[in-house]
């Protein structure tokens, strides 16, 4: 999976939409790109970032897995709901898995649209929809003996410890 | 993302915390099976997955989620897991 020719898993697209899943760096001009158009008055872009605490606790790195075709899915019915209810000219929604170093982006989100209003509230709606619904998980590893956690979005609970760093088995990372 | 499951089975897939628990990213099992027996059999597999991480999660099977309420109605079809289907266990998510 190193290799650079698998480093894109997975792709959607249609007419105004981007969606993907990727082992890259991401490349924010990149993204905008995928919305450019010329009937749009405003691109609003979202990029989240690794933090390096949860709780003012370290964390080492994260790591995001996924599962691919169902997350897809579902970052695709997000995107055809945003561009519909906005009224948007382009949307690209791009995930990073695999370990993602602190400070790095680890999604991006590019919204086009006539007027920005309407970019502002898809932008931000669409990143909200994100961590609701898309099947894509976070592991934050704090290092020494404290080994990693998964978090969940919903509660903003500390999740669930794994063991140790030998038992982690991992086949989308 | 995980190999073919052989006749009379079909395949589990695991996520984060469920991965954690069982240690396996994937396993095949005996078809069919109804929904309903699902959580049982992993948790004779795994004792304690159940409280410990089941009860958070979301069933999808061939990637369309499954409704888990088990009171569906005497006279209600028992949806099956049927051979060679794709279920998985999605635990809370987290991206972003």
């Amino acid at each position: 999976m190193a290799d650079s020719t698998e480093q894109t898993l997975f792709i959607l697209a249609e007419e105004g939409i981007h969606v993907e899943l990727t082992r890259a760096h991401l490349d924010a001009g990149a993204v905008m790109n995928k919305v450019k158009s010329p009937k749009a008055g405003a691109i609003v872009l979202f990029a989240g970032t690794t933090r390096d605490n949860f709780n003012s606790k370290p964390v080492k790195e994260l790591q995001y897995t996924a599962y691919p075709p169902r997350a897809l899915q579902t970052l695709l019915t997000i995107a055809r709901t945003m561009k519909e209810n906005h009224g948007l000219q382009g949307i690209a929604l791009i995930h990073r898995l695999g370990v993602v170093p602190i400070g790095e982006e680890s999604i991006l989100i590019a919204v086009s649209a006539p007027h920005r209003q309407a970019a502002w509230r898809a932008g931000e709606e669409a990143l909200e929809e994100c961590k609701a619904k898309a099947e894509i998980w976070k592991l934050e590893e704090f290092g020494g003996d404290e080994g990693g956690v998964w978090r969940a979005n919903r509660d903003g609970a500390e999740g669930v410890r794994v063991d140790s760093k030998e038992e982690r088995i991992d086949g989308f990372a | 993302m995980s190999s073919r499951p052989p006749p009379g089975h079909f395949t589990l897939l695991y996520f984060a915390s469920a991965t954690a628990f069982s240690k396996k990213a994937s396993e095949h099992f005996e078809s069919p099976l109804p929904l309903t027996k699902l959580f049982e059999l992993l948790e004779s597999k795994y004792p304690g997955i159940k409280e410990n991480v089941l009860h958070s999660c979301a069933v999808t099977i061939n990637l369309d989620y499954v409704d888990l309420d088990l009171d569906q109605g005497a006279d209600a079809e028992p949806v099956m897991i049927k051979e060679g289907d794709e279920v998985a266990i999605i635990p809370p998510v987290s991206s972003g």
